[in-house]
């Protein structure tokens, strides 16, 4: 079984939960961008819910099916349509040999996930699927070997699909931990990152998103030797904005590391379209990791 | 430095970064002594096998430890209850001071590896900018780069960039405030006390003095350096250059 790509989105790849044990050699981790989104179309599936899956940017890749698959399609609505026909997003989804999906137009959300039956037989780079540049071209087949377990009945991830949803879709702050070079801003500039907005820009992507806001300042200028940065990183820019760290990130940075965005609201930053207003706020470790543990908890169930 | 009767250095610090990472640092220096101690202890770690760790980063005067929020609490939970991560920091801490320091490396791991470099203008694109800056002839330039043996203090950036210091104050220079939309795989560049190669095309902000034509990192063999390895640059004309060459894109 296969799924071909037939017309080519802006930015589609397939993705998996990452590749870790190189960081120390600078290979970027990578990753879904939202992997609430992308556990939940696979834990829907009745898949691992770390398996591969497609995600889709906008304007998005037509795919085509070679054979008969059971699919999922979660994260942003881009308004998905089989042979031209309305489908619904959350719930599994038969389809047939030769049968065309496409996205339509983006409605709300960045980035779409399509996870789908089987294993993958596509080739691995050491343990992962994520690439750091390849992206999906035409002709691009994603081969499948058809596995026969049974999607889980809807009525047992609802509730769980309510509180991914609002997760990763509920507008609210974006908790952080401070960082390292916290401690060196000035008094005026903590203020403004924690009273604020900042705007999402055009300059965002799987490596990072950079915000337009306030000018921010060091109290005195610093040089700091270079350490390991993390996916949610907030690093200031030498000419005062923020760029947020994303799923392709750098391993090592130099700028100043001001904080990390947490886990558990890194797919609703991951979702948010240009131009969005957001505000930041203060968290703990143990409250970030009870937040995140919460909701992973609930995809063992 | 402070060091104990084991001869480790004593002021190491441990803390969180973000949640689901922690940071070991010993002062922020950049020093050959001080991140063959990070390596010491990233090797300590990595014989702990610890479950839940997915990555251990070292960079100059720390070590990063991405973890598995689920998987690390449960390997602390199985043996050491009710512990938070910074005390299970603290307490690896101080089995590792405890050891004794091991055997200086057998001399082969410190061997110095020797890497070509083509100072030509054509690829030392800023080679002009940075001698007009600092008053150094472009010659005088390049004889400082070669002349100093540096240390890998971390990779980063992009796969298989080594950061190695220390670069001679002399030639030191800050990176472009913008950085350049493409710069050619095998350049090298400096940026304040750093020097390194671009193992691929990439944008970025260092101030390009040369070419290497050596492959510094590929999908099979990965990185060339390593943390901890010892490097220096010797000049090769543009003719050298082009015959040894194994980038085939630029």
């Amino acid at each position: 079984m296969s799924i071909t790509i037939i017309k080519k989105g802006i930015s589609d790849s397939i993705q998996d939960a990452g590749r870790y044990g190189y960081q120390h050699i600078g290979i970027q981790p990578g990753g879904y961008m939202d992997y609430l989104s992308a556990q939940l179309a696979n834990f829907i599936l009745n898949n691992p819910i770390s398996n591969p899956v497609i995600e889709i940017h906008f304007p998005a890749s037509t795919f085509c099916f070679e054979s008969a698959n059971t699919i999922c399609i979660t994260g942003a609505n881009f308004v998905p349509v089989l042979n031209e026909k309305s489908v619904a997003m959350q719930t599994p989804l038969q389809v047939k040999k030769g049968d065309v999906l496409k996205f339509l137009q983006p409605i709300h959300g960045r980035i779409s996930y399509i996870a789908f039956k089987g294993e993958l037989l596509n080739d691995k780079w050491l343990n992962s699927f994520s690439y750091f540049s390849k992206r999906l071209e035409v002709g691009a087949k994603l081969d499948i070997i058809n596995s026969v377990a049974t999607p889980k009945d809807p009525d047992s991830f609802n509730d769980l699909f309510e509180k991914i949803e609002t997760a990763v879709f509920k507008p609210a702050p974006f908790q952080f931990i401070p960082g390292p070079a916290w401690k060196d801003l000035d008094t005026s500039s903590i203020q403004q990152i924690l009273n604020t907005g900042f705007t999402t820009t055009l300059q965002s992507n799987r490596m990072g998103f950079q915000l337009k806001g306030p000018l921010l300042n060091l109290m005195s200028p610093k040089s700091y030797l270079s350490s390991a940065v993390t996916r949610g990183t907030m690093q200031l820019l030498p000419n005062g904005e923020l760029i947020i760290l994303m799923a392709d990130h750098q391993t090592i940075g130099g700028y100043p590391n001001l904080g990390q965005i947490i886990l558990v609201d890194l797919p609703r930053f991951a979702q948010l379209g240009n131009d969005s207003i957001i505000h930041f706020s203060l968290t703990n470790v143990d409250s970030a990791q009870q937040q995140y543990q919460s909701l992973q908890n609930r995809f063992t169930n | 430095m402070k060091q104990n009767e084991n001869h480790r250095i004593k002021d190491w610090q441990v803390h969180h970064l973000g949640d689901h990472a922690i940071v070991f640092v010993l002062p922020a220096i950049m020093h050959e002594s001080i991140i063959a101690e990070i390596m010491q202890f990233n090797l300590f770690i990595e014989s702990k096998k610890i479950n839940g760790i997915k990555d251990r980063i070292p960079s100059y005067h720390s070590l990063t430890i991405i973890y598995d929020i689920l998987l690390l609490q449960k390997t602390i939970l199985e043996s050491f209850t009710s512990m938070d991560l910074i005390e299970f920091g603290n307490k690896l801490l101080a089995e590792f001071l405890d050891e004794p320091t091991l055997e200086k490396e057998n001399k082969l791991e410190n061997e110095i590896i020797k890497i070509p470099v083509c100072y030509d203008i054509d690829f030392g694109i800023d080679l002009k900018i940075i001698s007009e800056l600092k008053k150094i002839n472009m010659d005088e330039i390049i004889k400082i780069h070669t002349s100093s043996i540096y240390n890998v203090y971390c990779l980063g950036f992009m796969p298989g960039f080594a950061y190695m210091g220390k670069v001679n104050e002399l030639i030191q220079i800050s990176r472009h405030s913008k950085p350049r939309p493409l710069v050619p795989a095998g350049s090298v560049g400096i940026a304040g006390e750093q020097t390194g190669i671009y193992p691929m095309n990439a944008p970025g902000g260092w101030q390009i003095i040369g070419r290497t034509p050596i492959k510094i990192f590929d999908p099979i063999h990965l990185a060339k350096f390593k943390v901890g390895d010892r490097i220096q640059f010797y000049s090769i004309d543009k003719a050298t250059y082009l015959a040894t060459n194994e980038y085939s894109n630029n």
